[in-house]
C-alpha cells in the first residue's frame, strides 16, 4: 500500500486523462454486460410482479396454451375433491386510446373475492359488497386509483375502450386503492366481469385460465397431480410463478446476446488496459529500477502493478455499474414495449430490478479483466533490470523469441479453429471454441501483421507528407506493443461491427424474400394495428361476410396461438393450407414443396418454420408433440420452410385439425386476395365502410403490413445498433488512449523536432498521420477479421439464438462506409492529443528525463 | 319464503322429537307453489340503506323444488334473475341470468357461502332443504316474546355440505312456526335470523317480515313480503334457463 501511495498516486495525478480512459475502457464492458442483463431482469421482474399481484392467493393455474378452453372445464375442476376454490380468468391488454394500454383482468366477481383482495376506496364499497349492478351492466369497470388519477376519472366516469364491436364507453363503478392487485401492470389495470369480457374480446364461451387454491391440508403438488389427471395432458397445471419461466425462455435470446456482447466489450477494454499498463511500465522504468536497487522484490513490483490494475478495474466497474443501471432503465422500457408488441406478454416495467449477484459478478469480471490485462506488463515491470532501467524503448519491442512464440501459438489456435470447422462446428460448443480460437489467433498475429502493414503504409504516408509521414510511421513501428494493442482493440471492435452488420443485412434480405414469397395477399384484416396482437378475435362468420363482397377473390382465415413445445412458447398458425399452398411459394428447406401442404391439409402432420426446426433440432419425419385441450397431439413434420412469423418458431397446421382439437373457431387475421384490377386502397375503404362501424377491425394493405414487419425487425435490430455504437465508442477510446500515450511518450522527441525548426503544423500533422495509420491498419485487419467473425455469428444466430438460417454475405457496403468513418474517427480522436503535443512547453519537453 | 324458513332447520333433546317437530314445521308450510313480491332493505354497519325489489316464484316443496327470483329494482338490475333448482339429496344448482349480456352464469358450489348480492343472505341461504338432511336435537324449552318455544339444535348430515356447522332454531309450539335461527360456524355465530309479522295465508302461517343479521359485518337485511300467494298456477317450464332467456 505504501508503494501504491508513493508511486502510483503521483503517476495517476500526472496522467489523469490516461487514467480516465483506462477506467472508461473497463466501464464500457461492464456497462454493456450489466446494463443489458439488468434491463432484461427488469422486464422479467415487471412481468413476475404482474403475475404475482394478479395471482393473489391462487396456488395453481390451469391453462391450455393461449387458446383458452371451454367453460365446462371450470365445472370439472371445481368438482374435484382436492380443489377448494377455482375461478375463471381472462387476461388481455386492451387499448384505452390516449389513456394508453390497460391490462384487463376479467373475473367472475361472485366468487373471485375468495382468491383476490379488491381493496376499494372509501365510498366505493357498494361495488364490492353488492356486485349485482357490476354484473348486470356489461359496461362496468373497476380501475385503480393510479389510473383514475392519471386520467381524471371518478366513480361513474366514462372510459372508452376498443372492443370487438368498435370503441365503446365503459362506466367506472369502482376505484381500487393502490397496492397489491391494484399495482399490477404498473397500476394500469382494469377489472371487468368475465362474461362481459368474452363479448368485448370476441372470446366466445371460453376462459383463458383457471386460478385455484387446493383444500386445506392437501399438498399443492398432490392437488396439481389430481387436476392434471382429471384434465389430461392437453392442459398445463402450474404454479403462477412458472409463467416467469416461459417468459425467460423468450428473453433467453436477449440474455445470451447481452452476455456475448458484454464479454466482447470487456475483451476490447482488456486491450486498452494492456496498452495503458505497458506504457505506464515503460514510463516508470527508472522508478522501478530505483526501487529494485533499493531492495524491492520482483513480487512486490508485480503486486504493485496488479493492485493498481485492480483499483482501476474496481473504479471502472463501479462507474460501469452506475451507467449500466441508467442504461437499463432506458432499455427496459424499450424491451418491455418489444415483448408486449411481439409476444403479447402483459408486463410493465417499474423500478430497475438490479440483481446483486449480477452486479457483483460484473464488478468481479471488470476487476479480473483489468488484472488479466495488466498481468503481462506487471510481469515485465517485475523483471526490469535496475542497470538497464535507464535504457529507453527496449521494452516496447518484441524479442525475436517472443515473436516466434506468438506465431507458433497463433498457428495452434488457427489449427484448432480449422479442426472445429472440419468437425462440423456450425453450432454448439465447437462453434464457440472455433470462434474463440480465431479471435485469440488474430490477436496473437496482430503485431506481425501491424508491422508488415505499417511498412507498406510508410511509403504512402511519406508520399503524402514526407517528414510528417515518416515520423508517424516510425513512431508506430518503434512502439509495436502499444500500436499492436491499440490496433487489436480497434480491430476487434470493427470485426464486431462487421459481424453484427452482416447479420443485420442478411436478416433484412432474408425477411424481404420471405415477405415476397408468403405475405402476398392484397389486404390483411386484423383486430389491431399490431398484427401480433391476439387479445381480440373475430367470429369466423366475418370471413364469410368479407368473402361475399363483390371485389374479393379469396379469404384465408388465420388463427395464431402460442402453445408450449418442450416448455418453450412457440407460435401455432392454423389456416386453410390447401388454399394457402395455391397462393404462396415459401422457400422450402426440407420436404417436398408439392406434397407437404396437401398432406398437412389432410391433417397428416404439420409444416415447421426453419428457425423452430434448427433451435429444437427437428428434422423431416420427426414427430412433434403439441398439447391441446383435446389431449397431446403427435404430428409428423411434413416439411420445413423459411418462415419468420415468430421469433420462437412457428408450426403451420391446417385449420380443420385445429378446430377438431381446440374446438375454437375464432380468427385473428383474414388474408384477403382481391379480384384482378381492384385497388387495395378502395377495397379497404369499402370493407371499413361496411364492417367498421359494427366491429373492431383494422385493414392493412400489403405494403403497410410489410412496413409493420420491417418496423418490428428494426426494433429488434435497434439493440444491435446500440452494440455497434458501443463497439465504435470503444474503438475511439482505444485510439485516443494510444495517441495520448504516444504523445506523452514522445514529448522529448517532439520537443527536439520543434527545437530544430519543426513547425507546430508539422507536429500536429504527424500526430494526425499516426492516428490515420492506426485507423488504416485497424480497418484492414478489422474488416478481414470481421469476415471470419461473421461466419461464426451466422452460426450463433442460426443454431443457438433464433434459429434463423442466413446466407453468408459480406456487408461490403457497410465495410466501405466504415473506411472513411473510421479514418475520420481516428482523426477526431487525434485532435486532442495533437493539440496537447503542439501546446506542450518546449523547455519542459527538452528537460524530460 | 319457504326456502328461507326451512333453510336452516336443525334440532332436539331426543333426536326423534327434534325430527318430528321439524317434519311438522315442514308439513305445515307445504305448498305446491308460491309467489310473492319482496322488498329487500340492506342496512350496513354505517347505517347506509340500499333497497332492491324482486319477484319470487317457487314450484314444488321440501327440497324438491325450483325457484325463480327476478329483480325488479333498482333499474340497473331489472331483469336479472336467479334460478335455483333444489335437490333432496344434494346441494342445489343455481344460475344467474343477466339480460344485458343475454347470458347465464352458473353459481359454483364453492361460492354458496358468499353473500347474495350485497344482502346478508348467502347463496346457500336461498336453498330449500329437506328436514331429513339434518340431525336434530331438542335442547330446551324457552319463552320468546311471550311465546312458548322449543330450542332445537340442527347439524347437517355428513352427506350435506354447508357453511354452517350447526344452528339453533326456536320453534313456536302453538303454530309450529320458526321464530328465530342462530347459524354457527364452529364457535362463531355467523347469522341471526328473526321471523315476524306472521299471517295466515292459504291456511299456512307465514312470516311476512324476515330480518337477517350478519354478525361479523354488523349489517342487517330486512325482507318484507307482499302479494303472497300459495298453490298458484305456475308451469314447470317456467323454471328453466330457456324460460329465463325467453322472459328477459
Amino acid at each position: 500500500m505504501t508503494l501504491l501511495k508513493l508511486l502510483t498516486w503521483p503517476y495517476v495525478r500526472k496522467h489523469l486523462l490516461r487514467t480516465w480512459l483506462t477506467v472508461a475502457g473497463i466501464a464500457l464492458g461492464v456497462v454493456v454486460f450489466a446494463g443489458m442483463h439488468t434491463a432484461n431482469d427488469t422486464v422479467l421482474y415487471g412481468f413476475q410482479k404482474t403475475v404475482d399481484r394478479i395471482a393473489g392467493k391462487a396456488q395453481l393455474e390451469v391453462s391450455s396454451g393461449e387458446t383458452g378452453f371451454p367453460e365446462e372445464v371450470l365445472e370439472k375442476v371445481q368438482a374435484l375433491a382436492e380443489v377448494d376454490v377455482a375461478v375463471p380468468v381472462i387476461e388481455a391488454t386492451v387499448s384505452a386510446g390516449r389513456q394508453g394500454n390497460l391490462l384487463l383482468l376479467a373475473v367472475d366477481m361472485t366468487g373471485d373475492r375468495s382468491l383476490r383482495e379488491y381493496d376499494f376506496e372509501e365510498g366505493e364499497e357498494a361495488v364490492l359488497e353488492d356486485p349485482l349492478v357490476f354484473l348486470a351492466q356489461p359496461d362496468s369497470l373497476i380501475v385503480t386509483r393510479d389510473f383514475a388519477a392519471r386520467n381524471n376519472l371518478a366513480a361513474g366516469g366514462k372510459l372508452a375502450l376498443d372492443t370487438m364491436e368498435g370503441r365503446r364507453h365503459f362506466t367506472v363503478r369502482g376505484i381500487m386503492k393502490p397496492g397489491g392487485l391494484a399495482s399490477a401492470f404498473g397500476g394500469s389495470l382494469a377489472v371487468m366481469d368475465i362474461y362481459a369480457a368474452q363479448k368485448v374480446l370476441g372470446r366466445g364461451r371460453r376462459f383463458d385460465r383457471i386460478d385455484l387454491t387446493v383444500k386445506p391440508g392437501v399438498p399443492v403438488d398432490q392437488g396439481r397431480a389430481a387436476i392434471q389427471k382429471a384434465l389430461g395432458s392437453g392442459y398445463q397445471v402450474e404454479r403462477p410463478a412458472s409463467r416467469g419461466k416461459q417468459f425467460e425462455s423468450i428473453a433467453r435470446i436477449f440474455a445470451i446476446g447481452a452476455t456475448l456482447n458484454g464479454m466482447f466489450a470487456l475483451l476490447i477494454g482488456l486491450f486498452i488496459i494492456y496498452n495503458t499498463f505497458s506504457v505506464a511500465v515503460a514510463q516508470r522504468r527508472s522508478e522501478i529500477g530505483v526501487l529494485r536497487a533499493l531492495g524491492a522484490t520482483q513480487g512486490q513490483i508485480r503486486r504493485l502493478f496488479l493492485l493498481e490494475s485492480a483499483v482501476l478495474g474496481l473504479a471502472g466497474s463501479g462507474l460501469g455499474i452506475l451507467l449500466g443501471l441508467l442504461m437499463a432503465r432506458a432499455m427496459a422500457g424499450y424491451l418491455s414495449d418489444y415483448f408486449g408488441e411481439v409476444y403479447g406478454i402483459a408486463q410493465r416495467t417499474e423500478a430497475v430490478a438490479a440483481d446483486p449477484a449480477l452486479l457483483a459478478f460484473s464488478v468481479l469480471a471488470g476487476v479480473l479483466a483489468s488484472m488479466l490485462a495488466a498481468w503481462i506488463p506487471a510481469r515485465q515491470a517485475a523483471q526490469v533490470d535496475p542497470v538497464r532501467a535507464l535504457h529507453k524503448s527496449a521494452h516496447e519491442t518484441f524479442s525475436s523469441r517472443e515473436s516466434r512464440m506468438r506465431l507458433a501459438w497463433a498457428a495452434i489456435f488457427l489449427a484448432v479453429a480449422l479442426a472445429m470447422v472440419a468437425a462440423g462446428g456450425h453450432t454448439g460448443l465447437r462453434l464457440y471454441v472455433g470462434y474463440l480460437s480465431v479471435v485469440i489467433a488474430a490477436v496473437l498475429l496482430t503485431p506481425a501483421m501491424v508491422r508488415a502493414l505499417i511498412r507498406v503504409l510508410r511509403s504512402v504516408l511519406q508520399a503524402i507528407l514526407p517528414v510528417e509521414g515518416a515520423l508517424a510511421a516510425d513512431s508506430l513501428l518503434q512502439s509495436p506493443r502499444r500500436t499492436s494493442a491499440t490496433v487489436a482493440a480497434v480491430m476487434l471492435s470493427l470485426s464486431l461491427v462487421v459481424g453484427l452488420g452482416g447479420i443485420s443485412a442478411a436478416s433484412y434480405d432474408s425477411i424481404f424474400e420471405w415477405m415476397s414469397n408468403v405475405l402476398n395477399p392484397d389486404l390483411f384484416v386484423g383486430t389491431s394495428e399490431q398484427i401480433a396482437e391476439r387479445s381480440y378475435r373475430f367470429p369466423p362468420a366475418l370471413g364469410e361476410t368479407i368473402r361475399q363482397m363483390d371485389f374479393v377473390d379469396q379469404v384465408q382465415m388465420v388463427r395464431t396461438v402460442r402453445v408450449l413445445y418442450r416448455q418453450t412458447p412457440v407460435m401455432l398458425v392454423a389456416t386453410d393450407l390447401k388454399s394457402l399452398s395455391e397462393r404462396v411459394r415459401p422457400k422450402v428447406v426440407a420436404g417436398d414443396a408439392r406434397t407437404m401442404f396437401v398432406e398437412a391439409a389432410q391433417g397428416k402432420g404439420v409444416v415447421l418454420a426453419d428457425n423452430l426446426a434448427l433451435m429444437q433440432r427437428l428434422k423431416l419425419g420427426d414427430v412433434i408433440e403439441i398439447p391441446s385441450p383435446g389431449g397431446v397431439l403427435r404430428l409428423a413434420v411434413l416439411g420445413i420452410t423459411i418462415d419468420y412469423s415468430d421469433q420462437a418458431g412457428a408450426v403451420l397446421m391446417d385449420r380443420s385439425l385445429f378446430l377438431r382439437n381446440w374446438n375454437d373457431d375464432s380468427v385473428n387475421l383474414f388474408r384477403v386476395y382481391l379480384k384482378r384490377g381492384v385497388k387495395p386502397e378502395e377495397a379497404r375503404q369499402r370493407i371499413l365502410e361496411r364492417l367498421g362501424p359494427h366491429s373492431r377491425l383494422f385493414v392493412m394493405t400489403n405494403q403497410e403490413l410489410r412496413k409493420y414487419v420491417m418496423k418490428v425487425t428494426d426494433q429488434w435490430f435497434g439493440l444491435t445498433y446500440l452494440q455497434i455504437f458501443v463497439a465504435v465508442l470503444i474503438a475511439i477510446l482505444g485510439i485516443v488512449n494510444s495517441l495520448t500515450v504516444s504523445i506523452t511518450d514522445r514529448r522529448r522527441e517532439l520537443g527536439v523536432l520543434r527545437a530544430v525548426g519543426g513547425l507546430r503544423r508539422q507536429v500536429r500533422q504527424a500526430v494526425w498521420m499516426e492516428a490515420a495509420g492506426i485507423g488504416a491498419v485497424s480497418i484492414v485487419l478489422g474488416l478481414a477479421l470481421g469476415a471470419v467473425v461473421l461466419y461464426y455469428y451466422l452460426g450463433v444466430v442460426g443454431g443457438d439464438l433464433v434459429g434463423i438460417r442466413l446466407e453468408y454475405r459480406y456487408p461490403a457496403g457497410m465495410a466501405l462506409l466504415l473506411v472513411p468513418t473510421m479514418l475520420l474517427v481516428a482523426l477526431i480522436a487525434a485532435l486532442g492529443p495533437a493539440e496537447a503535443a503542439v501546446r506542450a512547453s518546449l523547455v519542459e519537453a527538452l528537460e524530460y528525463e | 319464503m319457504n326456502s328461507l324458513v326451512l333453510l336452516l332447520m336443525v334440532c332436539g333433546v331426543r333426536a326423534e322429537d327434534g325430527r318430528q317437530i321439524m317434519r311438522e314445521v315442514q308439513n305445515r308450510t307445504k305448498a305446491n307453489s308460491q309467489r310473492y313480491e319482496g322488498t329487500l332493505k340492506v342496512i350496513d354497519g354505517k347505517n347506509r340503506i340500499s333497497e332492491k325489489r324482486w319477484t319470487y316464484e317457487r314450484i314444488g316443496s321440501a327440497g324438491d323444488s325450483k325457484v325463480v327470483l327476478r329483480f325488479l329494482a333498482p333499474a340497473e338490475v331489472k331483469g336479472v334473475a336467479l334460478l335455483v333448482v333444489n335437490h333432496p339429496d344434494r346441494a342445489s344448482d343455481q344460475w344467474m341470468w343477466t339480460p344485458a349480456l343475454q347470458r347465464d352464469r352458473r353459481i359454483a358450489l364453492q361460492d354458496r357461502s358468499t353473500r347474495f348480492f350485497g344482502t346478508d343472505f348467502s347463496f346457500e341461504d336461498l336453498e330449500e332443504r329437506d328436514a331429513d338432511q339434518f340431525d336434530y336435537r331438542v335442547l330446551a324449552e324457552e319463552n320468546v316474546n311471550g311465546a312458548a318455544c322449543w330450542k332445537i339444535e340442527g347439524r347437517p348430515k355428513k352427506t350435506r355440505s354447508s357453511q354452517y356447522t350447526h344452528s339453533y332454531l326456536w320453534i313456536e309450539k302453538e303454530r309450529y312456526a320458526v321464530i328465530a335461527i342462530d347459524a354457527w360456524h364452529n364457535e362463531r355465530l355467523v347469522r341471526r335470523i328473526h321471523y315476524g309479522d306472521y299471517r295466515r295465508v292459504s291456511n299456512i302461517w307465514t312470516p311476512l317480515t324476515l330480518e337477517v343479521e350478519d354478525m361479523g359485518r354488523k349489517s342487517k337485511t330486512v325482507l318484507k313480503t307482499e302479494k303472497l300467494e300459495y298453490n298458484v298456477p305456475v308451469k314447470e317450464e317456467a323454471f328453466t334457463l330457456q324460460a329465463l332467456r325467453r322472459e328477459s
